[in-house]
């Protein structure tokens, strides 16, 4: 499905949109990747629609990337957690344990940094993957708004030229004890490859990484709450 | 018919035993089953010929595993003698029991588990495979044995595949946390997750009795059997680009996407596992199950991880392990191991053949963690050459 600008007026947005679920564990994916001749009418620093209807609108503009372009697609998934905010974002903001929650993550060693900005981590991963390891570098990390960021910078695996972003969010049907995560992504389409292919893996793989890090947060928020009575 | 077949040529072999000079008593494996109360029924059998399913067959067999040049162990392997009593009419049908004098329904024959799993994401799915399996097998062979008397003249290929069924898919529901199971000796029940849910593991069973060698197999190990010096692959790999296999998942919905070679997804490089349910329901645990009756000239079950098969073709290994059993033999003439052995141990010469094989991986360069099981189903007696 073609990407369509926002700044495009008259284009039907062609996204089938699913209906919220405010279900803890449920992963949902939304994306596309842009068609040539859309990617040669799109405007650098246009924003890509792809999003639209499932990022929360307060937390939507950190999941703005700018036009992917031909060869590049991106996507989101977004995760309810049954936790607060608070509790989520102290697993998601430790970029040098990714494997408290990122499941194929098998190891991680930091060679640049010591967690903040600029930090530099080599991820190894678990068996079994069309991959071994990935080089990522912390791009954002802000503890206000709760928005996480990186970027893959090298490794031994196909995902060239991968940027992520993470943010938390409070659920607005249960904002104490209910938080929306949103992980959303831009990457190279590996050669051999289709876009649809690309987001596949990795929305699998995201999804898993997410469902994973609501069990871990939700466990977390249970001990506080039974350590608080 | 087949099954009817195959014990008269394993009748057979009293006469090649004769030849020998060897009087009366089965040399080597096979030893009789004391059943006084069948001893009518086996003289009315005729002849003095022993029916296969009044055989007792121990287990010989050999395991050696590695791992390798990976980073962590993930394989698992377990063997289990007499780990099961099999109701003979899973075996061959009633007319032909009775023709032979046999009661159907009662008659049961025991019989040994050899399993190989491959564990991928970690290797707690492949260590609960190790413990679980044997267990819960013999429970819905439990199970079945008690409905024997119910059932007609059936298609036994169709219990086994039940029987199979039921076990690997049990053993998937408490991985998954979705049956509760019992953990530390017996004194706890769990209903939570062995452990994080991209784990998984291959399972490639082999239950081997006088009579029959049955085969479930999910994932891509695989077993193949040595007869007549050559292979029979008794399992065929779940690939995801095995055409019935995508088919399978594209109909549910998935993608099979070449991403480093074939995978479920991109990410998996098989399309059926124990365990690995944030593939499900794309990756099944439904073992695919083949029911093989015996023959005079069985060689060797070899069971194995694809740390193996990857880099050994199924003719080599089947050479390898055949010379490697008739060199320890030849060479070891004057010994009597499997006399003197408990049913406990690994036998020597199967042992000596799985090293054998393990080696040779390393040798040819895998990569993965390798392990083999190596069945010697040849009855032994000292050997002058190798033929």
């Amino acid at each position: 499905m073609p990407c369509i600008p926002a700044s495009s007026p008259g284009i039907p947005h062609q996204h089938q949109h699913q209906h919220h679920r405010a279900l803890a564990g449920v992963g949902m994916a939304v994306g596309c990747a842009a068609e040539a001749a859309v990617a040669a009418a799109g405007v650098a620093g246009t924003r890509c629609g792809a999003h639209d209807g499932e990022v929360p609108m307060e937390v939507a503009r950190h999941h703005e990337h700018a036009e992917p372009g031909s060869g590049r697609c991106c996507s989101a998934v977004v995760q309810h957690v049954a936790a607060p905010a608070a509790a989520v974002w102290s697993v998601v903001r430790r970029f040098d344990q990714p494997q408290a929650y990122k499941r194929f993550v098998r190891s991680c060693a930091l060679l640049a940094g010591d967690g903040g900005v600029g930090t530099l981590r080599e991820v190894r991963v678990v068996s079994g993957l069309p991959a071994a390891s990935s080089r990522e570098r912390l791009e954002i990390l802000d503890d206000e708004s709760h928005v996480l960021s990186f970027r893959v910078v090298g490794g031994e695996h196909r995902l060239k030229n991968y940027l992520s972003v993470t943010t938390v969010h409070p659920s607005p049907s249960a904002p104490t004890a209910a938080t929306v995560v949103v992980e959303s992504y831009v990457v190279d389409v590996p050669p051999g490859n289709t876009p649809e292919d690309t987001r596949v893996f990795v929305d699998t793989i995201v999804k898993c990484n997410l469902q994973s890090l609501a069990k871990t947060a939700e466990k977390l928020a249970a001990g506080a709450r039974a350590a608080g009575s | 018919m087949a099954a009817a077949a195959a014990a008269a040529a394993i009748c057979g072999e009293d006469e090649t035993a004769a030849r020998v000079g060897c009087t009366g008593e089965w040399a080597g494996g096979i030893e009789r089953v004391d059943l006084g109360e069948r001893k009518e029924a086996v003289a009315a059998a005729g002849a003095g010929k022993r029916s296969v399913y009044l055989m007792d067959c121990a287990p010989v067999w050999g395991c050696a595993s590695t791992r390798g040049r990976s980073a962590e162990m993930e394989d698992a392997s377990a063997a289990v003698p007499r780990f099961a009593d099999v109701p003979v009419r899973l075996l061959a049908s009633r007319r032909d029991l009775d023709a032979l004098g046999l009661d159907a329904d009662a008659l049961r024959l025991p019989a040994h588990l050899f399993g190989v799993f491959d564990g991928h994401g970690g290797a707690e799915v492949a260590n609960y495979c190790r413990e679980r399996i044997h267990v819960v097998l013999s429970e819905e062979l439990k199970r079945l044995g008690k409905n024997l008397g119910e059932m007609g003249e059936v298609d036994m290929k169709e219990h086994w595949d039940d029987v199979f069924t039921k076990c690997f898919q049990r053993v998937d529901d408490e991985v998954s946390g979705r049956v509760t199971r019992v953990v530390n000796g017996g004194g706890e029940v769990r209903s939570e997750p062995v452990t994080a849910e991209n784990v998984g593991s291959t399972a490639v069973v082999a239950l081997v009795c006088s009579s029959h060698v049955v085969v479930a197999n999910c994932g891509d190990s695989r077993i193949v059997l040595c007869r007549g010096k050559e292979p029979v692959a008794l399992s065929i790999d779940h690939k995801p680009d095995r055409k019935d296999e995508r088919a399978r998942i594209e109909a549910q919905g998935g993608k099979v996407i070449q991403w480093n070679g074939y995978r479920v997804s991109g990410i998996l490089a098989m399309s059926r596992s124990i365990g690995d349910r944030y593939l499900k329901p794309f990756v099944i645990p439904k073992p695919e199950v083949m029911v093989v009756p015996r023959a005079k000239d069985d060689d060797c079950l070899i069971l194995a991880s694809d740390g193996l098969w990857d880099v050994v073709s199924n003719e080599e290994a089947c050479k390898v392990a055949r010379r490697q059993i008739l060199l320890w033999h030849k060479n070891n003439g004057a010994a009597s191991p499997l006399s003197d052995e408990g049913e406990g141990s690994t036998d020597p010469a199967a042992q000596a053949a799985a090293d054998y094989l393990m080696r040779l991986a390393l040798k040819k360069g895998s990569e993965d963690n390798i392990t083999v099981i190596v069945v010697d189903l040849k009855p032994r007696k000292k050997l002058k050459n190798i033929s």
